[in-house]
């Protein structure tokens, strides 16, 4: 009896909490379905009649579209580019341990440890001078820095696994790409996935390389799309919210068929590399 | 494939086991080819870290503006320049209370929060899934959603409820100096509690009920449960998670940046801010570089400090 009460009232509890941390999230789809006089008089109660104007224009505005195409070019070519080059390294570096091999594992933990903002003027520079800034190549190879990251959490997978299957393939005179391309590749998939979600989070998402190498409007990523919106729909608030609903529903999308993957990223920064 | 049929030896013990046999064996070839595997991780090193790097250590010590070509050397003066310059202290500033700040209330809400969602209730997925979607979107768009339900005029929609409910406000909670750090903090408190609770719950998953049933029998209450076994056995958990916000808060800028701008004046300011906009916009090389070494100087220390923690821990509870 008190066992049911007292679950009960976690229950209560926990929703009403959450609920609190979501106020902001209902305020802004709510007020999507509204004009803006109806936002200012009553900014939290659902809309009488739901308003579909918002969505209308934002949804038959070409810009939006264009800054999806932009972010779902450079987030493809960046992850997998950096996944790519993670593996190899990780695979070359568990199968062959040279001194030499030590010493570049020893530098590539620099480039895990040092942020992107400490690189960030001197590429910035680099890039002017390859007129590569204002472009998406250029916000691709920015994000290849990410590659080393990829290294480190492949690396500590693929330790993990059989070490016969590799030897084995080896020993049948399979050449070095073909064991690569035909076994490890598919043997690390699981953390290759957990990797790649979390890769493509943050280069989707990122502000910081968008905001300061993309000046084209043409060239915008979404967010920086939607950081451009603010200063056009000053005044109409529920314009910019519905921007940004629409913004997040990729994103959102993601995230529900990835979650599985996060909580294992999740634990694999705590097994470590 | 039957994995289970193959004795348990990892890569990890067979490289353990035969690292004198193979160093011999192989041959030329193959070596060439995996160190040609080696070549793009070693490009991205090269020409993404230790170039640039080493350019911003040689910067940080001259003058150079990006168009004058006669570079003079200026030894540490853009050192002593960030020390004095009330935006760079004020970047400082911020940026260490925003680290702090957020990693000791996320620490402190994330841990008994994971205990409550990992019980059984009504709604469990429901309520989990409202604690974590703060962290799926970009934190740039979240700000400037923020930015116009913190807004300090009269129709903003916090001010606007607490005047309808108590009758109070406007507050300024973008326009005054601390309420607008305490709003910066709040907000990435917000973003980020879930996540790190959900960090916390993998966790306390891997705890064996074991524990805590022989700890009733012994008629533990739950209060000498949670800090004599749950807590201990979260420290791994701890160290990661700390350092994920620690690191997270001294990179910050596309919160402060949407929400507040920096502003008002330089109360919000921070480091990665003041990098871009003395970089990028004024062309201060040598400042912006002298603060991005500075930068990563506190970086590497504080991943070094977690890594040997990491250790001491491991060496303790393992």
């Amino acid at each position: 009896m008190t066992r049911t009460v007292r679950r009960a009232a976690l229950s209560l509890g926990m929703i009403l909490l959450a609920c609190l941390v979501a106020i902001p999230l209902y305020y802004v789809v709510v007020n999507t379905f509204k004009t803006q006089g109806d936002m200012v008089a009553a900014p939290l109660t659902p809309p009488s009649e739901p308003f579909l104007g918002n969505y209308q224009q934002v949804l038959t505005d070409p810009r939006i579209y264009r800054s999806f195409v932009n972010t779902f070019l450079v987030t493809a070519a960046a992850v997998l580019l950096q996944l790519l080059v993670g593996a190899l390294a990780a695979y070359a570096m568990v199968v062959r341990t040279t001194r030499l091999n030590r010493v570049i594992g020893g530098l590539l933990l620099l480039g895990f440890i040092v942020p992107g903002q400490s690189t960030l003027i001197p590429l910035y520079r680099t890039l002017v001078g390859f007129q590569l800034v204002d472009t998406l190549t250029g916000l691709v190879i920015m994000y290849l820095g990410g590659s080393i990251f990829c290294y480190f959490l492949i690396q500590g997978y693929i330790r993990t696994l059989p070490f016969e299957i590799v030897e084995a393939a080896r020993l049948d005179g399979a050449g070095a790409f073909q064991i690569f391309w035909r076994i490890v590749l598919p043997l690390i998939k699981p953390i290759l996935v957990t990797v790649g979600v979390f890769q493509t989070m943050w280069v989707w998402n990122d502000f910081l390389l968008p905001t300061v190498m993309i000046s084209t409007p043409e060239k915008r990523t979404v967010v920086l799309q939607v950081y451009n919106a603010v200063s056009e729909f000053t005044t109409d608030w529920p314009m910019f919210m519905t921007v940004s609903v629409v913004a997040l529903i990729p994103m959102v999308v993601f995230f529900v068929f990835t979650q599985r993957h996060i909580v294992n990223g999740l634990l694999a920064g705590g097994v470590k590399g | 494939m039957a994995t289970s049929t193959l004795p348990p030896v990892t890569v990890r013990e067979g490289l353990a086991q035969g690292r004198r046999r193979r160093r011999t064996g192989g041959g030329w070839k193959q070596l060439a080819v995996s160190q040609a595997f080696l070549l793009p991780a070693v490009l991205v090193l090269v020409f993404l870290f230790v170039v640039p790097l080493a350019q911003s250590f040689y910067w940080s010590l001259t003058d150079f503006t990006g168009y004058s070509t006669d570079v003079t050397f200026t030894g540490l003066s853009n050192y002593r320049t960030i020390l004095t310059d009330p935006s760079m202290l004020a970047a400082l500033g911020f940026t260490l209370l925003f680290g702090v700040g957020t990693t000791v209330i996320v620490t402190v809400i994330a841990i008994p929060l994971a205990v409550q969602l990992n019980k059984r209730f009504f709604g469990r997925n429901f309520v989990r899934s409202l604690w974590f979607f703060p962290a799926i979107p970009s934190m740039a768009i979240l700000g400037l959603v923020w930015r116009y339900i913190l807004s300090p005029i009269e129709s903003g929609v916090v001010n606007s409820v607490l005047d309808d409910l108590f009758g109070i406000g406007p507050f300024g909670w973008l326009s005054d100096d601390s309420l607008a750090r305490f709003s910066v903090i709040l907000v990435g408190i917000w973003s980020a509690a879930g996540w790190h609770a959900v960090l916390y719950m993998a966790y306390l998953q891997s705890i064996p009920s074991e524990y805590y049933e022989v700890a009733r029998i012994d008629g533990a209450s739950p209060r000498q449960q949670f800090f004599a076994i749950t807590l201990p056995l979260l420290t791994p958990a701890l160290v990661i998670s700390t350092f994920l916000l620690m690191t997270a808060g001294l990179k910050v800028f596309d919160l402060p940046y949407t929400l507040t701008n920096g502003g008002p004046g330089f109360a919000t300011y921070t480091i990665t801010q003041s990098i871009v906009v003395s970089g990028v916009s004024q062309g201060r090389y040598g400042l912006a570089s002298a603060l991005a070494v500075l930068f990563t100087l506190a970086v590497a220390l504080l991943a070094f400090g977690q890594l040997w923690l990491t250790k001491t821990i491991e060496r303790r509870f393992v």
